[in-house]
Formats: structure tokens, sequence, C-alpha cells
């Protein structure tokens, strides 16, 4: 949305800072807020800036995008903000500006080569990795061209975290689930993040095209940021699909309460679970991936103290891990220093993103940790399929 | 003023990362949420230790550069928008719980712990104890509510935030470390006297007189249950009796009054609110039964309060920022006024009738400190920030109620630079002398919070 669009609604932040806290005020839960101090670093000082910026009371300058840009878009204030009028708007809000930032040339260079390298031909993902059009994956599966579902991968699995993919490939087949895979693009996640929308309506436009050419009225998607993506901004950019989206901890849990699979062997490990913001605080999804944990045979689950809408980000959305890669990192430690007190041997999450980088602080900090998507933690069960 | 080398200088002192001269930061810190018009400031520095907060006053000292210091900001009165420019010092990095003494019952803070950080602290870690919060947003200062004479829902049993402070530490405006209280001679923080009590200069001053660099709060025991108790009238004369009624008795925690033009049903009404607490719910039926026939010989009516308004004022702190919202503009300024009791009715009759002049919706307010010693009352003006000719209404409104409050013999509460100026005006010349004297001895470089209780 154009930052124009919240001309009515912007000026109504008071600064008054509930946004920086848990719900109950035990700390500070805006990790960029928390790292930087500043009230510009709080959602109310951004708020304020952006206001400003849009009144011509203050300018442009790298110091300003540099506060636009540390936010990992974690939604911690959409949460806590009291202001029910406008609180789901801050982060949309974050974005948009960014969206102005661009425009005005101040996109900070390391985000300029998340759309640098989306919109080369050569990609068409933010990694600079070779596209792949997923054929020999579908071949290596047996995976027809038309099918119910349609597993999205993500960039992020798709070239950084394979173990995860092939989990999600694995078990869903299984599960026994009619699904195809296509010759994705990037979602657009990382750009519509970092305000670089130009390519966006087009790249939609495409994945929906492949997602149409199967036939299949269902995607399922194991990336926190696709599923976001796919579920709230395409709906915002007016793409017309007829499609419903779900995370696969979502299906998964379906399955398990239909009685579709069960799991038929024991895993004896104590698990907390990062919630990913992504599909956390932007998608009220926080009980489909608690159900499913607690489903795991011979698991020992412990829950953080900051969970669900308290949950401390992990750092690396928003453009966070590309732009501050230190400071994602640092982030990410906070997150493990929290899980350490849990006594938990594995840190499980839903999202690859998440996984990267709690794997990357984990191993950074020595923490010891065993990081593993939730679909990876299925692929050491017996999953038995059954025809319902 | 040679900025280059005072950056660098701060930027020792604290770090490159905790002092900024960028228009940024120079941009948000010159404004607060209330209807201050915007000031401008030079460096927005935040100290993370007491060396360094005297390392910086030192250096303003040698700079003859001024120094606001900041907790949550969020006085409404631009107090911490500097008046002649400066260093605004952004307490928030000095966050240390350092004790909770549970059987002396205080907290030793440094002066940037949040209230809304305190209070969670107790109730995860001493759940038998609490403190005395103001319905302000989690985000303000302990300290800086304290130092401001704030007042919360203990105020009715204990007094205002002020007077529950046992010590403070204080980098004075030369640099020098201070102690006062009990923390002066002894290792416990738990008393202010009895010795000569200087804590009250820095109390309502405004920062003026040193930094608090530490403090110590009072704690109090916590019952199990609270609830509370509404009640229903209409005319302002019963006022008096009625409160100095329901004070007579041991049986309430806080009372607030409220009149609110919206929704419409509770325009004609002013209502009180009574917390009663306790530990069983007999307890609190017995107290809700006497104080519904204390209403009722008194001239108001009980009313069960609907839910949502139950769960609203039972919230701790309230979310009185909701006000900031009533025009749509993110914006709202109160005057808070310390009246005695006998002057509350006509306070409110004309804080009513200021609204009604302004096109605002009548919202007042009042709280009971002690029992019946003050009772502030609180008149909030909302405006809409997008809207310039709205914030001035707003200020309008705020000075003529200032003047309302002075001429019925009340003072305005945290005021802000022209409150401060009218009640210099008005004050025993004597009061000033001694005022400036004091100032001027503490600060002959005049670095602390200049323009502040300015006596020329
Ligand atoms: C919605 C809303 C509701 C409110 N309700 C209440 C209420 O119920 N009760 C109440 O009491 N108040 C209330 N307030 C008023 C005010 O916000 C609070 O009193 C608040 O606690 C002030 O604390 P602060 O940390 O924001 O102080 P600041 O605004 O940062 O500072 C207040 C003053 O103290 C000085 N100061 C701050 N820290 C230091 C220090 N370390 N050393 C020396 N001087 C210092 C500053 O220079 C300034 O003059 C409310 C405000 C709002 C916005
Ligand atoms: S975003 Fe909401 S909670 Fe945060 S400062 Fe603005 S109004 Fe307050
Ligand atoms: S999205 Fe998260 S990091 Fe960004 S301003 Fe909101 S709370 Fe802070």
């Amino acid at each position: 949305m154009d930052l124009d669009e919240f001309k009515e609604i912007i000026h109504r932040c008071f600064r008054c800072g509930y946004c920086k806290f848990t719900h109950n005020y035990s700390d500070f839960n805006c990790p960029s807020f928390d790292k930087y101090k500043f009230e510009s670093f709080s959602t109310g000082g951004r708020m304020w800036l952006i206001y400003a910026l849009m009144n011509k009371e203050t300018e442009w300058s790298e110091r300003v995008a540099n506060i636009l840009y540390s936010c990992p878009t974690c939604g911690n204030c959409m949460e806590n903000c009291r202001f029910e009028k406008f609180n789901t708007f801050l982060v949309d809000i974050i974005e948009a500006a960014r969206a102005r930032a661009v425009e005005s040339g101040f996109c900070p260079e390391r985000q300029k080569t998340l759309l640098e390298r989306t919109i080369n031909p050569k990609y068409y993902n933010p990694y600079g990795e070779p596209n792949t059009n997923n054929e020999d994956l579908k071949q290596k599966y047996n995976l027809p061209n038309q099918a119910e579902w349609v597993y999205f991968i993500g960039c992020t699995s798709n070239y950084r975290q394979q173990d995860l993919r092939d989990a999600t490939l694995k078990l869903l087949k299984s599960a026994g689930i009619s699904f195809t895979l296509i010759d994705e693009h990037c979602c657009t996640s990382p750009l519509i993040r970092t305000g670089q929308i130009e390519p966006v309506e087009e790249f939609m436009n495409y994945n929906i095209e492949r997602i149409q050419e199967t036939g299949a009225k269902k995607v399922i998607t194991s990336c926190a940021g696709c599923c976001r993506t796919l579920k709230v901004d395409f709906k915002k950019q007016d793409i017309k699909m007829d499609i419903e989206v779900l995370h696969t901890s979502e299906l998964i849990n379906h399955l398990l309460k239909e009685g579709k699979i069960t799991f038929d062997s024991e895993i004896n490990k104590i698990i907390t679970y990062h919630d990913p913001c992504h599909i956390g605080r932007h998608l009220g999804l926080y009980d489909a991936p608690r159900e499913v944990y607690n489903n795991i045979p011979g698991i020992d689950f412990r829950e953080m103290e900051r969970i669900k809408g308290d949950s401390w980000c992990c750092g690396a959305g928003g453009g966070v891990k590309i732009g501050y890669p230190d400071w994602a990192l640092e982030i990410s430690k906070e997150r493990l220093e929290q899980a350490k007190k849990t006594g938990a041997q594995i840190i499980s999450s839903t999202c690859p993103f998440c996984r990267t980088n709690l794997s990357d602080a984990n191993i950074k900090f020595a923490m010891g940790f065993e990081i593993l998507d939730l679909v990876e933690i299925l692929d050491k069960i017996q999953i038995t399929a059954h025809k319902k | 003023m040679n900025k280059e080398k005072i950056l660098s200088e701060l930027q020792k002192i604290v770090g490159n990362a905790f002092v900024s001269n960028d228009p940024a930061e120079l941009y948000i810190y010159s404004i607060d949420p209330g209807a201050s018009k915007p000031r401008s400031v030079n460096f927005v520095v935040m100290p993370a230790s007491t060396e360094e907060v005297q390392a910086i006053v030192k250096l303003a000292n040698e700079y003859k550069i001024p120094i606001v210091p900041m907790g949550g900001g969020l006085t409404l009165s631009g107090l911490t928008l500097p008046v002649k420019g400066g260093i605004v010092m952004d307490m928030k990095r000095m966050n240390k719980i350092v004790e909770i003494n549970k059987l002396s019952r205080y907290a030793l803070l440094e002066a940037g712990v949040t209230t809304g950080r305190l209070q969670a602290y107790l109730d995860k870690n001493y759940p038998e104890l609490q403190v005395s919060v103001p319905d302000a947003p989690p985000s303000v200062t302990v300290a800086g509510n304290a130092l401001i004479n704030g007042s919360g829902f203990l105020t009715h049993q204990h007094g205002d935030h002020g007077a529950m402070i046992n010590g403070l530490e204080i980098v004075l405006p030369n640099g020098e470390l201070c102690k006062l209280g009990s923390c002066g001679l002894s290792d416990y923080w738990f008393s202010r006297g009895p010795i000569p009590d200087l804590i009250g200069l820095y109390t309502s001053s405004f920062g003026i007189m040193g930094i608090v660099t530490k403090l110590s709060i009072k704690l109090y025991p916590k019952p199990k249950m609270r609830d509370l108790v509404f009640g229903l009238f209409k005319k302002t004369d019963i006022i008096p009796n009625l409160l100095y009624k329901v004070t007579s008795t041991d049986l309430v925690e806080d009372i607030l009054l409220g009149i609110q033009g919206k929704p419409d049903w509770m325009a004609d009404y002013i209502f009180i609110i009574s917390y009663i607490t306790g530990n069983t719910q007999d307890e609190l039926d017995k107290k809700e039964k006497k104080l519904k026939k204390m209403y009722r010989k008194n001239g108001a009516r009980f009313m069960k309060a609907p839910p949502r308004l139950r769960d609203a004022f039972l919230e701790k702190p309230q979310f009185a920022a909701n006000a900031a919202d009533f025009r749509k503009g993110g914006g709202f300024e109160y005057v808070g006024s310390f009246f005695p009791l006998e002057k509350v009715p006509e306070a409110i009759e004309e804080g009513v009738k200021i609204s009604e002049k302004y096109g605002i919706v009548p919202t007042l307010g009042a709280r009971i400190f002690g029992a019946t010693h003050t009772v502030m009352v609180f008149f909030t003006y909302a405006f809409n920030r997008a809207d310039p000719d709205d914030i001035q209404n707003a200020r309008d409104a705020l000075k003529e109620t200032n003047e309302i409050t002075l001429k019925l013999g009340g003072i305005p509460w945290k005021g802000e630079l022209e409150a401060q100026k009218m009640i210099l005006e008005k004050i025993d010349p004597q009061y000033k002398n001694l005022l400036k004297t004091i100032k001027n001895h503490l600060d002959p470089n005049g670095i602390m919070n200049p323009g502040n209780w300015e006596v020329n």
C-alpha cells in the first residue's frame, strides 16, 4: 500500500510506547528499540518520523533510512499497541515508508542486492542462486503435473535449507498428499519487506499462473515469509486467486486431527518452539505447531517465557539479516539464551529463515543446541498414512 | 558552542552508539506527545552508569551547555524539551533493578527503570509486594514519575509518589555525587529521615537541581483480591461530604472521580470508583455492602459497573492514553491540579465550562491523595496532532485551566513553562528568593534544565 493511504491514521500514534513491551511489560520486546535505545528507533518514533517526512518537517537521510530499515518487521508493535483502530497497520506503514526510501534513493546498499538478484532472470531469488525449475525434484519424488496441492518451496528452503525442503517433500509423500511443484520465482516477501515493490505484482501474477496451471486449489508452504505473503500480501495487491494457502504445521495438524496420519515412533528429546513472527504475530498461527509437537511420542515439549504474541523475534526478517548481519545474530543469541532456560536440547521452528538465523547464531556463539524445523523433526520419526 | 568537540567528548564518555546529534534524533527529542511547541535540542546522550552521568555533567559545565534529564518523556507538559537547547540525557540505559528489600519493603532502582518493568518484576518475583504505578503508559520511569510527585492507585493510602521516595543518589550540577536519605549513612535505603530532608529539593523541581541516578521507592503489601464499587451522582456539591465520609473509614484502597462526555449515557453523571481489596471474597463483599450504603446516604447511587468498564478500571496501569484518540489525532494534554477538597466542586464545574467553551468533550477526573489531604483534579484536552488549530485550541484551554486553578487556590501539577511562570508570579516572594539562592548555589553555571522554575 502506498504511504499516502495511511495519511489519515499515521498521526494517531501517541508515542506512548506500549509497543515497546511484552504484554505484561516485563521487558522491551521490540528488538530494534532494545538495541538502539533512542526513541527514534521505537515504533512510535518511526511513526512520528514518517509523519514528519510526509509533512516535510524533516528530510530523508541515511540515518532516517537506517532507522526505518533496522526493524525486522517482527510485529510486536502490532500486538502490543493498544490503539485498535490502527495497530494492525504499523508494520505496513513502516514498509510503505521504506518504499518511499527506495523512491527517494535511500534504500541501503545491502538491501538493494535483494532486488538486483531477484529480478535477474538467471536467479529469480534473493540469494543469487541459479534458478531451478524444480523438474529434477518432481522426477525424484515422482510428482505429477496436475495435483490437488502445490508445495511452494520458497527460496530459503530451496537454496539454503535443502534438508528442510527434502524433509517436507518426504513428509507430504508419506502422508499421501496429492501435490506437485512449480517453477517458482521468489514470493516477493523480501522485496515487500524492504520497500522494493516495483516488480512485486509481476512476480505474484507469475507464481499464481504457474499454480493455476497445475489445477491445484491449495498451496502449502513451509516458510513463514512465503506464507504471510501468499495469505496476506497477495490479497493486498489485489491478485486474483481462488487458492487456499496453508502452512505445513496447519496441514499436518489437520491430518493428525482427521486421523489421516499417525506418528508411530518416539523422539526422546527436550524441545522448545520458536514462534516465527510472520506466521505468529502476523497470522495468529500459534496453536497448530504446538499441537503437532505435543503429538510426537516421547517429546518433552517446553515453552520459553516469551511465546506466541510475546515471542522474541529471531532477528532475520525485514531485510535485517542482509542489512545488519551481526545484529541479526545478536537478536538470535538473545532467543537462544531464552531457550537455554528451558533446558531444551532442540530449538525448533516452522520457518527456514528463522532456522537459518538461529543456526548461525548457535554456531557463532557456541550455544550447543540442535536447531531443527518441525518438519525435520518429523523426518526422524515414523509416520503412517491412513486412508479415511 | 563547539559542537564537534562536544560531540566527540560525549562519544568518548558513552560510546558512539549512544550519542546523537543527527537531525532525526534531534527532531524526535524536540517534541513530546503533549501540546507544547517543539523546542530545539543539540545532542541526545544515553549514559549507562553514574560515572558516565558525572562525566557528562562535568563536560556540560566546561562548555556551559544545558542538560535536560529525561525518563519516559511523557509528562505531556514539555518538561523534557530543552528551553535553552543543549543535551537531552535519556536515562533508559540505566535500567537495573538493583535490589528488592522484601522485609523493609523498598526497591532500589537505577533512574531508567520503567514502571512497567518494575511492576512485572514484582508480580513475578515478589507477588506479595506491589508498587504504586501511575496510570501513565508503562514506558514512563519510576524516577521521572516520583520526581514530579506523581500519583497512583496507592496514593490515597500512602501519599503521592514523591512521598514514597526513601532515598536518592544524585549527580549534583557540579558533577559531584551525593546520597540523600538513610543511604547517606547506612547500607540500607530504607528511610528518608530522621535527618534534614533534602529530597524535597528534587521533587517537582524538574531536573534543575541535579540528576537522579538511583532511587529507593517504597513497596507495599499486596492483597490477593481487588475490585471496585461504582457509583453515580449528578451534583458536584455532594463531593466534599461524600469523599470525606468514604475516606473516614479504611474501606478503600483508591478513589477516583470521573466526568466523561462520552458515551452519551455518562454525560449527565459524575462517577465515583472506590477500589476495595482483601484476601477473601467475603471481605470484599462486606466492604462493597458498606460502601453501597455510604454512597446512598451521601447522595450517590451504586451501579454495577458494566464488565468492559470494570475491566478497564481494574487494569494496572489503566489505559489512560486512550484519550489520545478521542479526536482521532494522537494527542492530549491535561492539567492536573492539586486542590483542597472544598474547592473540588467549583474546579469541576469550571473545567466542564472550559471544555465546552473550547468544543472538547469534557473529560475530567480526580484522585484522592491521603485522607483527602489533597485532591488532584485532572482536566483533559484531546487534540488532533494533524491540525495546528486544534492543538492551539487545546493550548488555550490548558492556559485557562491553569488560571482558574490558581484563582481557586489550587496548584497546577507538573506545569508546563507557562504554568510555572503563573505559579512564580503568585508565589510568596521569599519562596522565590530561597529557590533562586539554592539553585544558583548548586548550579552556578546554570546548566541544569535552565528555563524551568526560572526566577529572574
Ligand atoms: C496517558 C497518561 C496518563 C498519565 N497518568 C498519570 C497518572 O495516573 N499519575 C501520574 O502521576 N502521572 C500520570 N501521567 C503523567 C506522566 O506521564 C507521568 O507522571 C510519568 O510517570 C512521568 O515520568 P517520565 O519518566 O515520563 O518522566 P519525564 O517526562 O521523563 O520527566 C519528568 C520530569 O522529571 C525530570 N527527570 C526525569 N528523570 C530525571 C532524573 N533521573 N533526574 C532528575 N530529573 C529527572 C525531567 O527533566 C522532567 O522535568 C500520565 C501521562 C500520560 C501520558
Ligand atoms: S505505535 Fe501504538 S503503542 Fe506505540 S507509541 Fe504509537 S500509539 Fe503508542
Ligand atoms: S516490527 Fe518489531 S522491530 Fe519493527 S518497530 Fe515493530 S516491534 Fe519494533
